[in-house]
């Protein structure tokens, strides 16, 4: 292997939106210690704004075509990094939206918490790029180091405290699994880029290399057995950072796991996809099945996730092309309904003070607004017409349907009904249930925008999905040349169409 | 308007639901005008529909395509035959009435009249869909509506053993007792109802799915699935794969029909809703299920629908008799109603299951006709509990001196619900059983002792709740005098009747769409010819239409006798 680190000023182009982040980053620690007075919104306004130039710089490389790699194949970024990139910048914008009627509850370090949110998306970016072992690591190390402060951010919150200790000790041991398999893979094969892999002897020591850093990926999409830190991580931690957690991470992992599964292991699929079928059902299972006894909304909404992240790897699963793109428009629908929903529990406790579901009762009466958003949530959560979980769903299950996995789409459908029933006790709560209290609620204007945004994409999602398929199709189409083993690798230099 | 017309069908009741959101709640004049205009709109264009569809010409009219989704093969394909035309109609005739029936809802009106028009506008969706997908989507879009309209707008029923005989004592029904689970709030009616329909639903969409890989057609269009997919005879756990499928779809949609063993959601559901929403599903969304058995499992597996239909003939006479027995003993009216809907939906799968011509044109026209008498009787169902709070039978009567046109309706109700002559079901009945006769003749004496058991228990109800002496603290009931309070009533009376006296028009447009397919299914040719000949039908159009061109069937094709199209030809 060698490295050649010849860099081109086009070079550097392709590592424009991470650039742009990074200095965006140290400007707000700046303004932050520089002006000490400065209203909170006005931060969050400011970061939101580097976020915004950052997608408009993503978007404009979707638009152009601009793609290629980086330190000796390292850095990818073709239009699944994009398309990750995005979505990563995209619900960063929306968490911190969410976040700045929240961020009272925090004593110290306000301006910091933007820092570190986006640090880790900052982090989040490189994972979605990342294609070697070495910056899977990095990458994801160093998106997890902010999060380990967040979780812990209500510092004198017993329960953030305990989320934060959890999240750390398990986070830790996934680091450590992660950097074991990495290193047995190295072992066994000599290569760390995914895509030089693709020769690779079926040794015992690269199936346990494999293994480790699939549950170090599986920790972080939280994915069972890998799980056990979601419900207290996602309890404890303040509302806006379960939400981030919910979300970004996995999506981030989900571009490993298919960069590792479908480029380096492609040769080895009829193993694993026992293993991720496995992984599938018992998530989809698991995660329904417990989260018909929870309380409380953020845990309701954490097994929920665990049960979405199951249906995410029926995607996995299929191993083809279609199975990928279903995977990246089924978390699109996650990332509105699952925000959104999380943008409500931030808006009711702020008024109400309490995640329990029981004082939901009555929403339907006391925010009409809040009461249809949470239901158009749920329900698309649930995959219910015609909304964008629906269309998710199906994408799945057809696309699992031709390589004719019949037993994990008969758990997949028979999972939507017992969804179904929690969720709607959640909507019995808010419409049926008479409120104790039956003061109207205040949502307050960011809140407000999240929601709207949000709600937009969930509905247009289910009624017209036609541009979003595309946008998915065309992300995994670059991405599967890449797979594909007659393509010439290593791409030396990027190619770009810069100036015409 | 021509060419647009089922786009203006589906998406007015939809429209009226976006318009609403913007209006307030204290408004409630705009809130009930904008929801009667929207579903105004409705009603006049599918009667435009169904007059303007040319039974001359059969097949899908009115067809509109969108392509929706390429990677998935899916494209908004709407398009009525004989058979969706008259269910369209009826869809909108009882969200009109519902509307009016709805009309001194007090609480969140705005939000119950958002969910009716969703509700009606997801099920006429299915009528007219050719596309799978949109069959399932608007399908399963029409059962969630359901659980807030029951949830929000419902009531509980009476605990079974709370209700009380003529003497004051209380009373337990042993059938209710047991299979309720002691639970009566509309809470678990409403849930109970969502989970069930929502579980069987996915048992249909397990089948859809098998028909997109194995077809290998990668589209989910009914209209090139049902020419070009060849689904038959690849061996699957011992049996066919196409076995599986139709299992799949029938018992899938057969739950909301609601066929016999599948049926425990929907007295409970019934009797918990609100009038205009039992209304709505008694009348039409209980369709969807025999609709969509027809549209998927008839077009698309014709063979194995011979094969297999039978099991609809045994299934459906314990539907008959099953529920006609639990009606004569319960104690409440929406109760009784619902039972006697489900009861009733046995005829219409006995008139499926015999796979005749005159018989599965007699079950489409028994849907079209149950929906008004079944509306009907949930209307005033409802209006005598707004009027009394109480759905208890023993408890209630002589209400005839205090609401005079209510119980006048409620006879003709009741007839036609019976389906005395006079009434469109009369024809209906009497066109299933002489259908059916030559193939199932012991389903057809159920059948008739099904009907003798309605007359039975409507009359019951009839005279327990109108007749014998009345109770003072019911004294201050009210008829219904309003003109928005009767429009209802005599929009569906008048349907009733109207198509008693004028059936030929629904009878061709009904057969123009039974013929191609029960053509498929059973070889055997129509005598729909020699018929039309008759009546002046010009050669040209005949020739038009595929069922009577030979040509055009697969296979030996036999011509018979109009009621002897037996299947082992």
């Amino acid at each position: 292997m060698t490295f050649a680190f010849t860099m081109s000023p086009s070079d550097l182009l392709l590592l424009l939106p991470e650039i742009l982040l990074t200095s965006w980053l140290c400007l707000i620690l700046i303004i932050d210690f520089s002006f000490p007075r400065l209203p909170n919104e006005q931060l969050a306004y400011f970061t939101i704004a580097g976020l915004v130039a950052t997608l408009g710089c993503l978007a404009w490389f979707d638009i152009t075509g601009i793609t290629g790699t980086l330190f000796a194949n390292m850095f990818a970024l073709d239009r699944m990094a994009l398309f990750f990139k995005m979505f990563i910048v995209g619900s960063t914008i929306l968490v911190i939206l969410a976040s700045i009627d929240y961020i009272h509850r925090f004593k110290f370090f306000r301006g910091e918490y933007y820092f570190l949110i986006v640090m880790s998306a900052l982090g989040m970016m490189f994972m979605a790029s990342a294609n070697d072992l070495l910056s899977v690591f990095v990458a994801l190390e160093f998106s997890t180091i902010g999060f380990y402060v967040l979780v812990a951010y209500l510092r004198e919150d017993m329960a953030s405290n305990e989320a934060g200790i959890k999240f750390f000790i398990l986070g830790i041991f996934a680091a450590g699994l992660l950097a074991y398999g990495i290193s047995l893979v190295y072992g066994e094969t000599g290569k760390l880029v995914f895509s030089d892999m693709k020769a690779a002897q079926a040794t015992p020591g690269l199936a346990i290399g494999f293994l480790l850093i699939f549950g170090a990926l599986g920790f972080k999409i939280g994915a069972v057995p890998f799980h056990s830190w979601i419900p207290d991580t996602y309890h404890g931690s303040p509302t806006p950072v379960t939400a981030f957690l919910s979300i970004a991470p996995k999506a981030a992992a989900f571009a490993i796991l298919l960069r590792m599964f479908l480029v380096a292991l492609a040769t080895f699929k009829p193993v694993w996809v026992l293993l991720i079928v496995a992984v599938s059902i018992l998530s989809m299972t698991y995660g329904n099945i417990v989260a018909i006894a929870q309380k409380n909304m953020k845990r309701l909404l954490a097994y929920s996730g665990i049960a979405q992240i199951g249906n995410v790897l029926i995607g996995l699963a299929t191993g083809t092309k279609m199975g990928s793109d279903a995977m990246l428009f089924y978390l699109l629908t996650y990332l509105f309904a699952n925000l959104g929903a999380f943008a409500i529990i931030i808006a009711v406790s702020e008024a109400i003070g309490s995640e329990e579901i029981d004082d939901y009762s009555g929403l339907g009466r006391r925010s009409p607004f809040l009461a249809f958003s949470m239901l158009v949530f749920l329900l698309s959560l649930a995959g219910v017409p015609p909304l964008a979980g629906f269309i998710g769903k199906l994408y799945i299950f057809v696309a699992a349907m031709k390589e004719g996995l019949y037993a994990l789409i008969t758990v997949g459908l028979i999972n939507i009904v017992i969804s179904l029933y929690y969720y709607l006790i959640v909507v019995k709560k808010m419409y049926i249930t008479e409120p104790r209290d039956s003061s109207p609620l205040k949502v307050s204007g960011p809140i407000k925008v999240v929601l709207y945004v949000c709600l937009a994409g969930t509905l247009t999602i289910g009624i017209y999905p036609q541009p979003f398929t595309d946008w998915v199709v065309s992300a995994i189409l670059t991405f599967s040349n890449l797979a594909d083993p007659t393509a010439s690798l290593p791409v030396p230099s990027t190619v770009i169409p810069f100036g015409g | 308007m021509g060419d647009y017309a089922l786009l203006y069908i589906l998406f007015a009741p939809f429209a009226g639901a976006i318009a609403l959101i913007f209006v307030s709640n204290r408004q409630a004049m705009l809130v009930r005008g904008i929801a009667a205009g929207a579903a105004l709109v409705s009603l006049l264009v599918s009667l435009y529909l169904f007059f303007a569809y040319n039974h001359m010409k059969g097949g899908f009219q009115f067809v509109q395509r969108f392509e929706w989704s390429r990677q998935l093969g899916i494209s908004l394909h709407l398009g009525v035959d004989g058979i969706g035309t008259p269910l369209v109609l009826a869809s909108s005739i009882l969200l009109f009435a519902g509307i009016f029936v709805s009309w001194h809802i007090k609480d969140r009106t705005k939000e119950f009249y958002i969910w009716l028009l969703i509700l009606a506008a997801a099920t006429i969706g299915v009528f007219m869909s050719l596309d799978l997908f949109f069959l399932f989507f608007f399908y399963e879009m029409s059962v969630i509506p359901m659980y807030l309209l029951l949830g929000m707008w419902g009531s509980h029923t009476k605990k079974y053993n709370e209700m009380t005989d003529p003497d004051g004592l209380k009373q337990r029904d042993s059938v209710g007792f047991i299979f309720n689970f002691g639970s009566n709030s509309k809470e678990y009616a409403a849930m109970k109802l969502v989970l069930f329909l929502s579980a069987f639903a996915i048992v249909a969409l397990m089948g859809i799915l098998l028909i997109y890989k194995y077809s290998g057609l990668n589209t989910f269009d009914i209209l090139v699935l049902r020419e070009q997919a060849k689904l038959m005879n690849i061996p699957v756990l011992g049996t066919t794969l196409d076995k599986i499928i139709w299992l799949l779809i029938f018992f899938g949609f057969a739950s909301i029909a609601p066929l016999w063993p599948l049926h425990s959601w929907s007295p409970v559901g019934h009797a918990a809703a609100p009038a205009a929403t039992s209304m709505l599903h008694a009348g039409v969304l209980m369709k969807l299920g025999h609709f969509s058995i027809i549209r998927v499992a008839f077009e698309i597996l014709p063979e194995t629908t011979r094969e297999l239909m039978p099991i609809a003939a045994v299934l459906c006479m314990f539907s008959i008799v099953y529920g006609g027995f639990v009606e004569f003993y319960a104690k409440d009216t929406k109760y009784v109603i619902g039972y006697s809907s489900s009861s009733h939906m046995g005829y219409v799968f006995l008139g499926m299951a015999a796979l005749d011509y005159i018989s599965l044109t007699g079950a489409v026209m028994y849907m079209f006709a149950h929906a008004m008498a079944t509306g009907m009787l949930f209307a005033m169902a409802g209006w005598v509990y707004d009027q009394t709070h109480s759905r208890d039978i023993p408890s209630l009567g002589g209400l005839s001196n205090r609401m005079p046109f209510i119980s006048g309706c409620f006879v003709v109700a009741c007839m036609a619900s019976i389906g005395v002559p006079g009434t469109v079901n009369f024809i209906a009945e009497v066109m299933i059983i002489v259908g059916s006769w030559n193939k199932y003749p012991f389903q057809v004496i159920v059948a008739v002792v099904g009907i003798v058991l309605t007359l039975a228990y409507l009359f019951k109800m009839m005279r327990g709740l109108f007749y014998g002496p009345m109770d003072q603290k019911y004294s201050h009931a009210h008829d219904a005098v309003a003109v928005a309070d009767r429009l209802p009533l005599l929009i569906m009376i008048t349907v009733s009747i109207g198509f008693f006296f004028f059936p030929m028009h629904l009878y061709y447009v009904v057969r123009s769409g039974v013929d191609p397919l029960i053509a498929k299914i059973t070889r055997v040719v129509p005598v729909a010819s020699q018929e039309r000949e008759t009546l002046g039908v010009k050669r040209e159009a005949r020739a038009d239409s595929s069922p009577q061109n030979l040509a055009a069937l697969p296979g030996d094709v036999l011509p018979l006798t109009p009621y002897a199209s037996r299947s082992d030809q």
